[in-house]
């Protein structure tokens, strides 16, 4: 028997891609310069609503450098174009019409009203300087209650209403579960609880950048963005480009987090700039603008109840919830909030389930995908109502948990939300997080610290999640009225030395596929990790994709890839036993090499690749190609689970948080690089603490945000950072071949109810028993004054 | 952004007689601060003095076993130079609590003296501010003023000095040197900074042609023991809420020797000379540490938005001598 290389996949490859992400020595939008380039800069309004009364753009035209200076009358002269929204949740949705330059009415903060373009970016810049707009105040609408109130300031008049789209989901009309009015006025114990999201800012670290280069009727665009193969559909369709005509690259994107799944008015401003300048176009975004109009995640205000039994059996779980849109609605916008409602129920057997989502508008910048969307704020809001209920029953929380959830022998487990789990083992998951996390010593010090009335006393939170990762079946997005399918595709071309090139439709921005796909390959054709170089981005040689959000690029895309690579043995089987004078049945395939079964005869599928080039002597009839591809469209989604435990020191002299530990066991089933996954999970946590001690999006009563700047907006940074401790489990998901699930947002779901629980537990015995998010010292020490919240 | 002329000089003549003969010009050091302003149209120089070549970048030991610093020796230098380590660690430990390391790599020690403040009205051209523009009122009296200041605060500004280095410069009783086409002057660093008054828009005392040449340390013994803690709402790139840099040295039970300053809570670093003269000879107790910090936060003056400021103060205060004694005795 010949020893067999040790597999590639679960190995902890370092990432190939590294070298040149982290030195910048590669190309990133920004970089891109092209002969005759003009810059572009946006003047934005600081109004949040107001009337246009006039824009003299005179002065700025004889501003040094400056080309042209362009409105909406220019760019758009009869008002016939508006930003896509793929995601019409109701067919009685109403959708405003988001121009590319704002015409006659500014609706937020940010929104652009001319566009200069001129010789360099800072003469562009300057000339914004000397644009005169008059501005005639509207009566500003920030707050979402306020917002649907009778008589309340309209963001757009002519809808007549505040109110976009009302979407719900009920267990008892699904058939999928009981009537939860009925459960919960039956219920022995029932609990009311509001949560607010807080408005977060994305904060990817490059900056939002477009290069459009118009050549004849074709139009080369560079973006920096998430998704470059919707976004070339989507601006065929706003624009009325002929899609062939279209070419769309992503080149190498720093980070995203969802902040990038956006079809941006200044790249179709860009465009438009382009081709009436006939010159090529960059507009590359400040950082003050990124955090002012790039989309913004969260803000929903959630009205929950849930009701149990006395002894701690889950009997109904009911959700209100109104979500900000912003002014307008975004390019997923309106469906963020439904990515959530069939997971509030999370782990648990919930016998009836309601969810009622108003979708409003307000004069803020528009909100859409953050990391987790949907999903982190149905984890926070059930985890959160657990350790309530435990609390209000008396019963230690994880064991409220533990009578409550699928137990791991009941999977595949349909919920009462109507998705069906296929895999997953809470028990193991939560019983290494306590051992890990010393739970039982913790607690008896809490106990401690509580009877010598320490200053600084202690708290244990809880967060045993699951989440749908792997977007999405086509047809499940289908009955969701989502605008297109979620499947993935791959190609592999067999190169005649033997390298092999993997086309993948997935748009990694920062997430590693380079390294992973490749370690994938290298097993499934059994070449050399080496010799596989990864592409993607580029709508010209990667020219079917749903690009990379929703952790879906390895359950999708990676078994598209698997499915890819079975067919190029299939292709490669023939020539080989034609090779070995041998029948194809008699052959096998291991480790890189077709071998006649009970022989020492053999030939490698790199010389192989090099016989199909050649084509000297094939199987008659064979057509001269081992390249395939394959499209996977995924039966289920995949479901990601763990439990993560905080503890937290608070100090309750003056109100601040330090994490004390941080134990997280998550399952995202079979481990492709275990590097990866472990850098997922630590910036997953980050992000996720983030929202629950550190970040909000303010705006004043005017409607200006006031943390526009990091020295505002908190975000933390590694000082803030508690050491990670996390572990897996592992329980394949039975979806797809690789048995993979996704990371991409794991951490960022469960961490955040992990935190906050710890924060209430600490100082529940004070009469606490809320703070809302983010817990700033300042926020936790004022509820512990105030007492009760 | 408006335009400028820039001017680089190569040595301090040249450098101060170029901002001589421009009354609206301005030296250019890291550019941390000064470059921000100016793209948001608050400062508006018509001429850049760039200093960043000039020969000011020494640490020196003085005869009197003092210290010298060249002020353009980065703050991420001094901080980690073992002069400033042994000798002030309380300087050291202020400088690595500000900014970002990103930032304090670029930061020269003059920059950090004249740094604007972080006031949002200030950075906000829409807003009234007295000292961005003299006479348009303070949108941040009654406005969002929680990180406003508490002492020595006027009716027509409450902004606060935002260093860190400053806090342990004033505690140290330093001196700036600065010069000018007229000569050279010597500073004592708690009449560098001066309170708003009528006058928001003067923040220090130094003349408009005159360029900081180098801030001098003497020599303090009892720098060996001292401390700098800094309260803020992240652990890094955040303004101090309320911070305090002490030295202190205790014989027997007794306060022997004290020094005490605090920052975000007055427009200059403030020296808590009123707590330094109720700890000189007392119990080096809780209790003693209690009454100079209410002694020294008696005069504060504080608007709803940042009352806290002033129970913080003290509690932060007493923590740091608390820390000092326990370390004091460890030593």
């Amino acid at each position: 028997m010949t020893a067999t290389a040790e597999p590639e996949v679960g190995k902890a490859r370092l990432r190939k891609e590294d070298a040149r992400l982290i030195t910048g020595r590669t190309r990133w939008t920004d970089n891109i310069t092209l002969p005759g380039m003009l810059h572009l800069a946006v003047l934005r309004s600081p109004m949040a609503h107001a009337r246009i009364v006039s824009i003299d753009t005179s002065a700025a035209r004889d501003m040094p450098g400056v080309v042209a200076v362009l409105t909406a009358t220019d760019l758009d002269p009869d008002g016939e174009i508006g930003m896509p929204c793929a995601w019409p949740i109701t067919p009685d949705m109403r959708h405003p019409r988001r121009p590319v330059l704002a015409a006659t009415e500014v609706n937020f903060a940010g929104e652009g009203v001319a566009v200069v373009a001129a010789r360099s970016a800072a003469e562009a810049e300057d000339a914004l300087e000397h644009i005169e707009v008059e501005y005639e105040d509207l009566p500003v609408v920030l707050d979402m209650e306020a917002a649907l109130a009778e008589g309340a300031p309209l963001v757009h008049e002519d809808l007549g209403t505040n109110r976009s789209a009302l979407w719900v989901f009920d267990s008892g009309e699904a058939g999928t579960g009981g009537d939860v009015e009925q459960a919960i006025s039956d219920a022995e114990v029932k609990l009311t609880r509001r949560f607010r999201q807080q408005r977060l800012i994305p904060a990817f670290m490059e900056p939002r950048s477009t290069v459009v280069d118009p050549t004849g009727p074709q139009l080369t665009v560079w973006s920096s963005t998430q998704i470059p193969h919707i976004l070339r559909v989507m601006t065929a369709m706003t624009l009325g480009v002929p899609e062939h005509k279209l070419r769309v690259v992503a080149p190498d994107v720093g980070g995203g987090f969802g902040g990038k799944i956006a079809v941006l008015p200044e790249e179709m401003m860009a465009a438009l700039v382009a081709r009436k300048l006939g010159k090529p176009v960059k507009w590359t975004e400040s950082r003050s603008d990124a955090m002012l109009t790039a989309h913004h995640g969260r803000d929903q205000i959630q009205d929950i109840t849930i009701s149990a039994t006395r002894d701690g059996m889950v009997t109904g779980l009911k959700v209100d919830l109104l979500a900000d849109m912003g002014a307008y609605l975004g390019l997923v916008g309106p469906g963020v909030p439904l990515l959530g409602a069939f997971m509030f129920n999370a782990i648990y057997k919930i016998p009836a389930y309601r969810f009622a989502c108003t979708n409003v508008f307000t004069n803020k910048t528009l909100t859409d995908a953050y990391r987790g969307a949907g999903r982190p704020e149905a984890t926070f809001a059930i985890e959160r109502m657990m350790d309530e209920l435990a609390a209000e029953l008396g019963m230690d929380p994880l064991e409220l948990r533990e009578k409550n959830w699928i137990r791991h022998d009941e999977f595949p487990f349909t919920t009462v939300a109507g998705l069906t789990y296929d895999s997953g083992n809470y028990e193991a998951a939560t019983e290494r997080a306590k051992q890990l996390f010393d739970y039982d010593g913790l607690r008896r010090e809490q106990q401690a610290r509580r009877a010598s009335n320490d200053p600084v006393q202690l708290g244990i939170g809880i967060s045993t999640y699951t989440e749908m990762c792997g977007l999405a079946p086509s047809r499940v997005l289908g009955s969701l009225a989502y605008g297109a399918g979620g499947w993935e595709s791959a190609s592999i071309r067999m190169l005649p030395t033997g390298k092999v090139e993997v086309v993948t439709g997935s748009s990694a921005h920062g997430q590693g596929h380079e390294t992973a796909w490749s370690q994938i390959v290298a097993d499934q054709l059994g070449v050399p990790f080496e010799d596989i170089e990864v592409l993607h981005g580029d709508t010209q040689f990667s020219p079917k994709g749903m690009d990379t959000y929703g952790s879906r690029s390895l359950a999708v895309g990676g078994t598209a890839l698997v499915l890819a690579a079975r067919r190029v043995l299939d292709k490669a089987k023939p020539v080989a036993a034609h090779m070995l004078e041998c029948s194809v049945d008699d052959m096998e395939f291991t480790g890189g090499k077709f071998t006649v079964q009970g022989t020492d005869q053999s030939v490698g599928i790199q010389d192989v690749a090099l016989a199909v080039f050649a084509a000297h002597d094939l199987p008659d009839g064979y057509e001269a190609s081992l390249d395939s591809d394959a499209t996977f469209d995924p039966e289920n989604f995949s479901y990601p689970h763990g439990t993560h435990l905080c503890a937290t020191e608070v100090d309750t002299e003056t109100g601040r948080v330090s994490i004390r530990s941080y134990v997280c066991v998550d399952d995202v089933g079979k481990v492709v690089n275990p590097l990866i996954v472990e850098g997922q999970i630590h910036g997953g946590l980050a992000q996720g603490i983030a929202q629950a001690l550190y970040e909000e999006a303010v705006h004043d009563e005017s409607g200006t945000l006031t943390t526009g700047t990091f020295a505002d907006y908190y975000l933390p940074s590694a000082a803030d950072m508690p050491t990670f401790v996390t572990d897996r489990t592992e329980t394949p998901s039975t979806t797809n071949p690789l048995g993979v699930k996704g990371v991409g947002e794991a951490g960022t779901i469960a961490s955040t109810p992990a935190v906050v629980n710890s924060v209430i537990d600490a100082v529940r015995h004070m009469g606490v028993d809320d703070i809302e998010m983010p817990c700033s010292p300042m926020r936790v020490w004022q509820a512990i004054q105030g007492g009760a919240r | 952004m408006k335009s400028f002329a820039y001017v680089s000089a190569r040595d301090v003549p040249t450098a101060v007689s170029a901002i001589a003969g421009s009354p609206n010009a301005k030296f250019l050091g890291g550019g941390t601060n000064l470059v921000d302003l100016m793209r948001g149209n608050i400062e508006q120089p018509d001429t850049i003095v760039d200093i960043t070549r000039l020969p000011l970048t020494g640490v020196d030991l003085l005869p009197d076993g003092g210290v010298r610093i060249g002020a353009l020796v980065r703050n991420s230098h001094l901080a980690a130079h073992p002069l400033i380590r042994s000798r002030y660690p309380v300087l050291s430990q202020a400088i690595l609590l500000g900014a970002s390391a990103q930032l304090r790599n670029m930061a020269t020690v003059g920059g950090n003296l004249l740094q604007r403040t972080r006031c949002l009205y200030f950075y906000d051209t829409a807003a009234a501010c007295n000292k961005r523009a003299p006479g348009s009122g303070c949108d941040a009296i009654g406005g969002f003023n929680r990180n406003h200041a508490i002492l020595g605060v006027s009716d027509n500004c409450l902004a606060t000095h935002p260093s860190d280095m400053c806090v342990a410069l004033a505690m140290l009783d330093a001196t700036v040197e600065v010069e000018s086409t007229r000569g050279v002057r010597r500073i004592p660093m708690n009449e560098f900074h001066v309170l708003p008054g009528d006058t928001p828009h003067v923040e220090t005392s130094l003349a408009a042609d005159e360029l900081v040449t180098a801030v001098e340390l003497p020599s303090v013994a009892v720098a060996a023991n001292s401390r700098y803690r800094k309260v803020r709402d992240r652990a890094s790139y955040a303004f101090a809420l309320v911070s305090v840099a002490a030295a202190l040295e205790v014989t027997g039970t007794t306060v022997t020797q004290v020094r005490l300053a605090l920052g975000g809570v007055s427009a200059k670093p403030w020296r808590a000379t009123k707590a330094e003269e109720v700890l000189l000879g007392a119990p080096a107790t809780e209790e003693s540490f209690r009454q100079a910090a209410a002694a020294e936060l008696a005069a504060a003056t504080a608007r709803p938005g940042n009352e806290f400021k002033i129970g913080l103060a003290e509690r932060t205060i007493v923590a740091v001598l608390r820390e000092l004694v326990t370390k004091g005795d460890a030593a």
